[in-house]
């Protein structure tokens, strides 16, 4: 068994997360390798994704969001900007570029400049192929302090075309009814805070020379 | 046999056995009754055909190890957070299902009507919840390997929660490369070492030093077997593939001057003071 953290009970654990401070950096950040859900913070509905592309604009695979809270659809993947640019259980620094990979599909979340179908403001969608898409799929996490820690509501500003990752409530009809729709706006407001919910979160990496097993 | 209310119910009861202990029903009864569905009941995972227990969706997650890690092990901990089904007051409906009513209108006269029934469960909610899990990486463990973590995937209200699985993806490295239990690695050796040989360490992934010594002449594409030096099997650690090392020799860079080309340079001993010209570092 390595260190006390493990041991404490499950639901204190944000009561008493203050006392295993020290073994690692920022142990409430998010990390690279994790897999979360998030969660729109004005809206209450999370970002997601399906099968099931945009009949205008890009054609390409739709991202919304649900109110649901258990669907496997919702998760998405925090990656470097490009491969081995961030290490696994590397915590993201508030100003670093990632991408977000859609577990289910293996689309990253994308932007570009197509109108998207409700709201007229820009579409986001999911674009690639196996975790690969092109240079529009790069986000930049806004944070305030230094790592992004999981309680705080972030803002996700595109690379390449600066809107932020919004959602303003219009609801999509069949056949994905009541689904948000997801878009880029250009102003920073409270439609465009997000938090990071349920997830597999990878701890701070300790380096595996320095492992201590007893 | 499904039809008949009374029966569905022993049958529910019974598939359900399987998966949940203290189940008491009249087995006498339902083999004499299933007898013909012997067959159906008895083959395949009892989990997967009983369609009573809604499971929700299984996680896969891509762990990305190094070679390293490969090499000597590791532990990932990870810190799961997810919806539980907690009580909540009240009731509500649950395990809905379409189902066939037989009514008697009369003496030798019945009517079967379709109907939507539901039990009755106690009213849940969706509570987050955390606790850490560890992943350990075990030594030799192969691309795509899973390791499933059981009932930590997303929850059903209405049945068991999906598993977790982590995903084994091993990254590339730049100076090894891994084929099975075997690593190749590719070492640069000047002319004058290729000819008259040489000595050296190479690190390796858990940083201890390979030994290398040749005193004869050394081809380029040459290979080095290096026993027990490879990777440790997934199956039995003890055992280990082999390092495979591939010489390629450099030649110099530039012409080689007069004093060089009589200067004896490639005769051995090597190495000596106005020969080092020869070599590229």
């Amino acid at each position: 068994m390595r260190g006390g953290c493990r041991l404490f009970p499950l639901l204190l654990l944000a009561l008493l997360r203050g006392l295993c401070h020290g073994r690692e950096p920022a142990p409430g950040a998010v990390t690279c390798g994790s897999v979360l859900k998030l969660l729109n913070t004005r809206h209450n509905v999370r970002l997601h994704s399906h099968e099931v592309k945009y009949g205008s604009g890009s054609g390409q695979q739709s991202v919304t969001g649900v109110e649901a809270s258990d669907d496997a659809n919702s998760y998405w993947r925090i990656r470097g900007r490009s491969d081995g640019s961030c290490q696994r259980g590397t915590p993201v620094k508030c100003g670093q570029a990632i991408r977000l990979t859609h577990v289910n599909t293996g689309k990253n979340l994308h932007t570009h400049h197509f109108p998207s179908p409700l709201s007229n403001n820009q579409e986001v969608s999911a674009f690639g192929d196996d975790g690969e898409g092109d240079d529009l799929d790069i986000w930049i996490v806004q944070c305030s302090g230094t790592y992004w820690e999981r309680e705080d509501a972030v803002r996700f500003k595109h690379v390449g075309t600066e809107v932020f990752l919004s959602i303003t409530g219009e609801q999509y009809g069949h056949p994905i009814r009541g689904q948000r729709e997801v878009h880029g706006m250009p102003t920073a407001n409270h439609h465009n805070y997000w938090k990071a919910m349920e997830g597999i979160f990878i701890k701070p990496g300790v380096d595996p020379a320095k492992h201590d097993e007893l | 046999v499904l039809s008949d209310e009374e029966k569905r119910k022993q049958y529910d009861a019974y598939g359900e056995e399987g998966l949940k202990d203290g189940h008491q029903s009249s087995h006498g009864d339902i083999f004499s009754h299933f007898f013909g569905d012997f067959g159906f009941m008895f083959g395949g995972n009892p989990r997967q055909q009983d369609r009573n227990i809604p499971r929700g969706s299984d996680i896969i997650v891509d762990l990305e190890v190094t070679l390293e890690e490969v090499y000597s092990g590791n532990f990932v901990e990870v810190v799961r957070n997810k919806p539980v089904a907690r009580q909540a007051p009240g009731k509500r409906k649950c395990n809905c299902r379409q189902e066939m009513r037989t009514t008697q209108l009369g003496p030798g006269r019945f009517q079967m009507t379709q109907e939507v029934v539901c039990d009755e469960c106690p009213n849940v909610k969706l509570v987050n919840e955390e606790r850490t899990l560890e992943v350990e990486i075990e030594p030799g463990v192969r691309d795509g390997m899973e390791y499933p973590f059981i009932g930590e995937g997303e929850p059903h209200v209405d049945g068991e929660p999906g598993d977790l699985r982590f995903r084994i993806k091993v990254l590339k490295h730049p100076v090894f490369e891994r084929r099975g239990d075997d690593l190749y690695t590719n070492v640069t050796i000047s002319l004058v070492e290729a000819l008259t040989g040489f000595e050296m360490d190479i690190a390796h992934l858990d940083g201890h030093k390979v030994h290398v010594a040749r005193d004869k002449i050394t081809k380029p594409g040459a290979k080095l077997w290096k026993k027990g030096e490879g990777l440790p099997n997934f199956d039995n650690n003890n055992i280990k593939g082999s390092l495979i090392i591939t010489f390629d020799v450099e030649f110099p860079k530039e012409q080689l001057t007069n004093d060089q080309r009589e200067g004896g340079c490639l005769k051995a001993p090597s190495r000596q003071r106005g020969c080092t010209d020869l070599s590229p570092e």
